[in-house]
């Protein structure tokens, strides 16, 4: 690493752009946020209380050279569409010679074909949320929410606590009636749906609401007990 | 891959002198684009999924051209075509100039229509009518006027 703390572009200030590009802020890293919505944008940096919210499009060169990202140490393309972070890195890489691209990859069969394409990290959050399920790891009475890109809807893993819901069966949870339970896993295995709630166990669910929403308010996490 | 002007009436001339034409696009309702008596088959679905080019045949294709109305969605297909199902020849539509001299630069095969645009423009303003349609006449006859 070279004199002073790295400098890393993040483009795409959605969900996962902005908590990223906190992250970073608060470890001392020297951070450009780079967001095509202008409204977004002046959002997000009101949130970080910086000005290292920049707006433009991420893929757009002339754009980018004004970003200060030929001595970026690492250009990270978290946006939901796959192809915008595939060029975004491919041009960081060829035309700016940055050493380190990383790119959210939302269509967990793109993660090899980025590597071949030259992205140097390429991460899939439903690979990693699938890693965490199979291999129940999960810390106990948590929340886990992953946004669906371009929809409003989520995916919500609850792992059950000590608490209300246990022994009985979710279809008798009248709260959790309006969720599309997906699966149930225990120890990792998938358990039949109808199978009474153990503490420990991992509930699955899609919801038609956004991840922020989803925690605040959702009243089949009050049921089992979580919130 | 995309069903828009371009991809449609691509897909129909090609169809019509008898080539095995597959069209993909998100939209259902693009294909109605295509017109009665289209010959070639239809996909829906993103051209960016590999399934989806899978499904579309593209194990098996000769050529590939991507013209949906996102630069980097053509991008992204045009590459899948290349390096994961080997498809000999492959053509991408890139509106944005700068990036379609990058990609031109990795070898694919890349038009840029605000580049030719322009030059036509140019050649108008400077030499009129006729020589800007001279390089058209060649290639895209129905667009130009008869004669000459």
């Amino acid at each position: 690493m070279p004199d002073g703390p790295a400098y890393i572009i993040v483009i795409g200030a959605g969900k996962v752009g902005f908590y990223l590009t906190r992250h970073l802020l608060q470890s001392g890293y020297e951070v450009a946020l780079i967001e095509k919505d202008p409204t977004r944008a002046s959002l997000v940096a009101a949130q970080l209380g910086t000005g290292s919210c920049l707006v433009g499009d991420g893929d757009e060169m002339a754009f980018l050279a004004t970003s200060g990202i030929e001595r970026a140490d690492v250009v990270a393309a978290v946006t939901g569409d796959d192809e915008d972070n595939l060029v975004a890195c491919q041009l960081a890489k060829r035309q700016f010679h940055v050493p380190k691209t990383v790119a959210r990859v939302n269509n967990p069969r793109n993660v090899q074909l980025f590597h071949q394409l030259g992205v140097d990290v390429a991460v899939s959050a439903t690979e990693l949320i699938l890693g965490v399920i199979e291999t129940g790891l999960a810390s106990h009475g948590d929340v886990l929410e992953i946004s669906i890109s371009g929809s409003e809807s989520s995916l919500v893993r609850v792992t059950v606590p000590v608490g209300p819901a246990t022994g009985r069966q979710m279809s008798e949870i009248a709260e959790l009636a309006h969720e599309r339970v997906l699966l149930l896993v225990r120890d990792g295995r998938e358990m039949p749906l109808d199978t009474p709630l153990e503490t420990g166990d991992q509930i699955v669910m899609f919801t038609a609401r956004p991840v922020s929403d989803f925690s605040l308010e959702a009243p089949s996490l009050a049921a089992i007990g979580v919130r | 891959m995309g069903c828009g002007r371009v991809g449609s009436t691509l897909a129909r001339d090609l169809a019509g002198e008898g080539h095995a034409v597959t069209i993909v696009d998100i939209s259902r309702r693009a294909f109605e684009r295509l017109g009665e008596g289209f010959t070639g088959q239809v996909v829906l679905g993103s051209g960016t999924d590999q399934e989806v080019l899978e499904q579309a045949g593209a194990s098996d294709a000769d050529c590939f051209i991507s013209v949906t109305n996102g630069d980097n969605r053509n991008i992204m297909s045009a590459q899948i075509a290349r390096e994961i199902f080997s498809i000999p020849r492959v053509m991408t539509r890139i509106y944005d100039p700068i990036r379609a001299k990058v990609y031109r630069e990795i070898g694919l095969y890349t038009y840029c229509p605000t580049e030719i645009g322009a030059a036509i423009a140019r050649t108008f303003f400077a030499a009129g009518a006729e020589e800007a349609d001279r390089p058209l006449r060649a290639i895209a006859p129905a667009g130009v006027p008869a004669g000459a």
